[in-house]
């Protein structure tokens, strides 16, 4: 019985994602298509100019752009369930194969970087709590908050500008240097720069977040009792507070992804770092559809997943929620 | 359970300190709120200050340094950095604020409407919002450019507010779900109270507050916003000046080593950005006054 009402449970939640990246896909391939712009010109590049009316007309016919959008949509789907996601008409390769050679760099990029926020925040915020107030915990208050204004790009600028151009200790831009492209202490040297704005950008934000959770944790009653009965204030700390808080932290920081994505993102750019970011930067730039496409709807169902984690985690982990998952889901939208 | 229900009717106020000895301005964020005035007036006041056209290209001055006739210096391009501070400042306010206001307002109508709704309703809104919230806003802004056209101080207001008002909406939602059985939104339908009429007049007096954090903090990530477009060179056209947009010429400021192009416009755009947050912070309510049983 209590399996059978696992499977339900999956499969709905299963049902949810299939359907959200349905109707993303819906509304992202209706906007792309009613973008002005010329496709063709990121397929033919300058040649569209010197194209006659029927050329042109010939090429648009070639490429499917003269169908109504529903049509397209239907076709993309279509060849979207066969596993051919399109071409990329600036790339002319195939678009999965466009955002395979990139999505490695990427995945190390953010992927790296969100579990170092993971854990430096959680850090952090539990340094600030442990001595409530103290000097220390003003400091880094104030210096976090401060940090925590900047935005990613402008600190990348001044890091490049520090680190690149003034002191030459670092480069500034792409993932390797040309010709060593295996090496992984140059893929490292590359890293640390945009790591160390993704990773920083973000810190003070869920660090707060986690030193408010734990302070109002210590407010409850079982931690007086634990104290009286003998407990040390790490101990309690540690032991009893830290799980309270766990549940929302890992909900909070499932729904945090996307925000550490759209740093990624825009770091990338500033760095010219060979990931997703560039590339779906270039890709609205250029308007290439099929590889634009495919970018929203995989960050997209990468987002929409964790947002269903999230729900998970706050309906099945932490039993307090079960009832008021409400007031907990609020409350991690408004710190 | 009192945190939830406390907030119908008048929000229980947190007895103010009873000490004279401690100054007004204790925990009032002064310094922020006079470096603000100070940043707001002087590019309300640009042309006074700064008089010349900020779009000037002085092309025998191109990245000259700091110095008595250039007090921020000039860019690559030749124009003087210190009145296209002043000049760019506005841009960047105005669609702060702009797009803060959009957004906000886009954010109660839907959340109040979810709020009210049928379960079913509610759940398909919420469902939408989370699926909003999916698409990357650099891309969400990107795609919306392009539909849009032409941009413009006005269209990238939109743009932003557009993108921005999801998380707040969700709160919005969640407090207009506690407040719509009270008795007195009960009584003012029974009255023939219209949604608009009700949303005004009894429900958006009793949220504001809860919102209020958000409002200023959705001014200052669209100042943020905005800057990193205008950056990217997705933003305002390049004849347009505003903070992000002067940060748009750094690439070729690296090269020649112009730490002052990218330094001064920046630190106006990061003072600005904390004199905001801090004065967010001051709004938000404060929840550690307990003592801690630790």
């Amino acid at each position: 019985m209590r399996q059978h009402s696992l499977i339900m449970y999956g499969g709905k939640k299963l049902l949810t994602f299939i359907l959200s990246v349905f109707i993303l896909s819906v509304t992202v391939f209706y906007v792309a298509r009613l973008a002005p712009g010329d496709p063709l010109v990121s397929y033919y590049g300058d040649r569209v100019e010197k194209m006659s009316p029927e050329e042109r007309f010939l090429a648009e016919e070639k490429l499917g752009l003269h169908d109504p959008i529903h049509v397209q949509y239907v076709r993309w789907l279509s060849n979207a369930a066969r596993g051919e996601l399109g071409v990329s008409f600036k790339y002319k390769m195939d678009a999965a194969e466009v955002v395979a050679g990139r999505a490695g760099n990427t995945l190390l990029l953010g992927g790296v970087g969100f579990a170092l926020l993971f854990v430096l925040s959680l850090l952090l915020g539990t340094l600030c709590a442990w001595r409530e107030d103290s000097l220390m915990d003003r400091v880094i208050c104030r210096v976090g908050t401060a940090a925590s204004c900047i935005p990613e790009f402008w600190l990348s600028l001044v890091l490049i500008l520090v680190f690149s151009v003034a002191l030459r200790w670092l480069p500034s831009s792409g993932a390797y240097s040309i010709g060593r492209e295996g090496g992984a202490a140059d893929r490292i040297v590359h890293l640390i720069l945009p790591m160390t704005v993704v990773v920083g950008s973000h810190l003070w934000y869920y660090a707060y977040m986690v030193r408010n959770r734990i302070l109002e944790e210590t407010r409850a009653d079982y931690v007086l009792l634990a104290r009286s009965k003998g407990l040390t204030r790490s101990a309690v700390l540690f032991r009893h507070c830290l799980r309270g808080v766990m549940p929302s932290y890992l909900s909070l920081m499932a729904v945090s992804v996307p925000h550490v994505l759209g740093g990624t993102y825009i770091v990338e750019t500033v760095f010219s770092y060979p990931g997703l970011g560039t590339l779906s930067y270039e890709s609205a730039r250029y308007k290439d559809y099929d590889l634009l496409m495919l970018l929203c709807i995989l960050s997209g169902a990468l987002v929409i997943l964790c947002s269903i984690i999230a729900q998970v985690i706050n309906e099945k982990i932490d039993p307090r929620l079960r009832s008021g998952g409400e007031a907990e889901s609020r409350e991690v939208t408004e710190l | 359970m009192n945190e939830r229900f406390a907030l119908v009717g008048i929000r229980p106020q947190i007895p103010a300190e009873l000490s004279c000895s401690k100054k007004w301005y204790t925990g009032k964020p002064v310094a922020a709120a006079v470096l603000l005035g100070i940043i707001v007036l002087g590019c309300l006041l640009g042309g006074v200050i700064a008089p010349g056209d900020p779009g000037y290209m002085d092309l025998e001055n191109c990245g000259v340094g700091p110095c008595r006739a250039f007090l921020f210096g000039t860019d690559t391009m030749g124009r003087d950095i210190f009145a296209m501070i002043w000049h760019g400042g506005r841009a960047s306010l105005f669609i702060g604020l702009a797009s803060a206001a959009l957004s906000t307002a886009i954010a109660i109508l839907f959340g109040a409407v979810s709020g009210c709704a049928p379960g079913w309703l509610d759940g398909l809104l919420m469902r939408l919002t989370e699926i909003l919230l999916s698409i990357p806003s650099l891309l969400a802004v990107v795609l919306l450019q392009a539909v849009l056209g032409e941009a413009s101080a006005l269209t990238i207001s939109l743009v932003i507010g557009l993108t921005g008002w999801t998380g707040m909406a969700k709160i919005v939602r969640a407090e207009v779900r506690q407040l719509r059985s009270s008795e007195y939104v009960i009584a003012a339908r029974c009255m023939g109270g219209g949604f608009f009429h009700i949303l005004w007049r009894h429900l958006t007096p009793n949220f504001v507050s809860s919102i209020m954090f958000m409002a200023v903090m959705n001014v200052r990530n669209a100042i943020a916003a905005e800057s990193t477009l205008s950056f990217m060179g997705i933003g305002l056209p390049l004849d347009v000046v505003s903070w992000g947009g002067m940060l748009s010429l750094s690439e070729k400021a690296l090269l020649t080593k112009a730490w002052w192009i990218i330094l001064i416009p920046g630190a106006f755009l990061v003072v600005t950005l904390l004199c905001i947050t801090s004065l967010g912070d001051y709004l938000r309510k404060n929840v550690n006054r307990k003592e801690s049983n630790l």
